[in-house]
């Protein structure tokens, strides 16, 4: 299965059972257990490479790339950033993280509203052989959607579900599965607040109320505010999965 | 719009299925889809059905879709109730949050009858 590296598994989950002109055949299997077994492979080479691995996800226009090259601006000079940019068609986000000093592979799904683990996989293949090594943070910027994203496991250790102020203030309710599997949520964009109605306490409870544990931001790009919390919070990631790392 | 990839990767694992048990035609397959799964069952449906005319072993394959309500079980009381919200909620009999999602995420290929 993993033609880069070449670790393939055996792949035979069906159990057949009876023999007339009709049979029956238990599957009992996930219908995403494809994109798992990737994700899963994923995982193990970073945690084998002690990469901590961000997803990011929102809507189109949300900021994504924008927090991006501010976290790459401020943490380049102590860590290697690396980043995968998921988009339909073009190479512009991958071009402007470079700009900032990352290293980055632009995943093109080619219509596709989201990224799955094999075209993560085979990305991060392109990306340790650009960089000759792994990074310390792999970012993965998905597609802008947040719907589907939210579906496909990639292997990462944090989800990060944002959603930015001109957006409103509905969107956790409207989109409770992008919220119930990540564990970060950043507001961004909260230089707008004055010229919106968000009102920031009830999108974070109502945020809460749909995942308890769930690690809230609150960042501008812009102005700069709130972006050390984001980045401690990264650094502590950071900082947990090789402690965890050496333990096993 | 995942459903529709979702969709696709059934279908391929079907016909991997139909081919390695020597099948002429897959008739049913059952699939188990959760409230809480994020696929949207009419849209899954609507592009199984589009998509499985371009196979022949799969043009007549009939999909059954159980739908699993979003179900939790109390950890205080032990009490277990179905809910429609997604937001999480408290126990009804006791008001603790303090709950364990039972049933609800399946997203499940539970089995296929096929013509051999
Ligand atoms: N006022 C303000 N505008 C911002 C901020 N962050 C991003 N923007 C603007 O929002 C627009 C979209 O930002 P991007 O970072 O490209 O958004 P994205 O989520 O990467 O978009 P896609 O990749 O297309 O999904 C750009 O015009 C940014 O300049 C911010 O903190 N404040
Ligand atoms: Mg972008
Ligand atoms: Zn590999
Ligand atoms: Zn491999
Ligand atoms: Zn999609
Ligand atoms: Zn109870």
């Amino acid at each position: 299965m993993c033609d880069v590296c070449g670790c393939g598994q055996p792949e035979n989950l069906f159990k057949v059972s009876d023999d007339t002109a009709k049979k029956n055949v238990e599957i009992k299997k996930s219908l995403l257990s494809k994109n798992e077994q990737v994700a899963r492979h994923n995982k193990e080479h970073w945690d084998r490479d002690g990469v901590l691995v961000i997803n990011l996800i929102s809507s189109p226009g949300s900021g994504k790339t924008t927090l991006l090259e501010r976290t790459i601006e401020l943490l380049k000079k102590e860590l290697k950033i690396g980043v995968l940019e998921g988009d339909i068609e073009t190479e512009r986000d991958a071009e402007r993280v470079r700009r900032k000093g990352a290293a980055a592979v632009q995943l093109t799904t080619g219509g596709a509203c989201h990224l799955e683990a094999p075209l993560v996989h085979k990305g991060y293949h392109a990306l340790t052989k650009q960089m000759g090594g792994a990074p310390d943070i792999l970012f993965i910027e998905n597609v802008g959607n947040l719907v589907c994203p939210s579906s496909f496991y990639l292997g990462e250790d944090v989800r990060v579900v944002l959603i930015s102020v001109p957006e409103g203030e509905d969107k956790p309710a409207k989109y409770p599965k992008a919220f119930k599997t990540s564990q970060a949520f950043v507001i961004t964009k909260t230089d707008l607040l004055p010229y919106f109605d968000f009102n920031v306490e009830k999108v974070k409870n109502e945020a809460l109320s749909l995942n308890p544990q769930l690690k809230i931001f609150t960042v501008s790009a812009k102005s700069g505010e709130g972006l050390e919390e984001w980045i401690n919070f990264l650094k502590e990631k950071l900082k947990e999965k090789r402690k965890a790392l050496q333990k096993v | 719009m995942h459903e529709t990839s979702i969709a696709m990767g059934l279908l391929n694992s079907l016909e991997e299925l139909a081919r390695k048990e020597g099948a002429k035609r897959v008739l049913k397959v059952k699939v188990k889809i959760g409230k809480l799964s994020g696929i949207v069952i009419d849209s899954f449906v609507f592009a199984f059905n589009a998509l499985k005319e371009q196979s022949p072993r799969l043009k007549d394959a009939e999909l059954i879709v159980e739908e699993v309500p979003i179900t939790y079980r109390c950890k205080e009381c032990g009490h277990r109730f179905q809910t429609e919200s997604v937001f999480f909620p408290e126990c009804p009999k006791c008001g603790s949050a303090n709950l364990e999602l039972i049933r609800g995420e399946e997203l499940e290929v539970v089995n296929a009858e096929l013509e051999v």
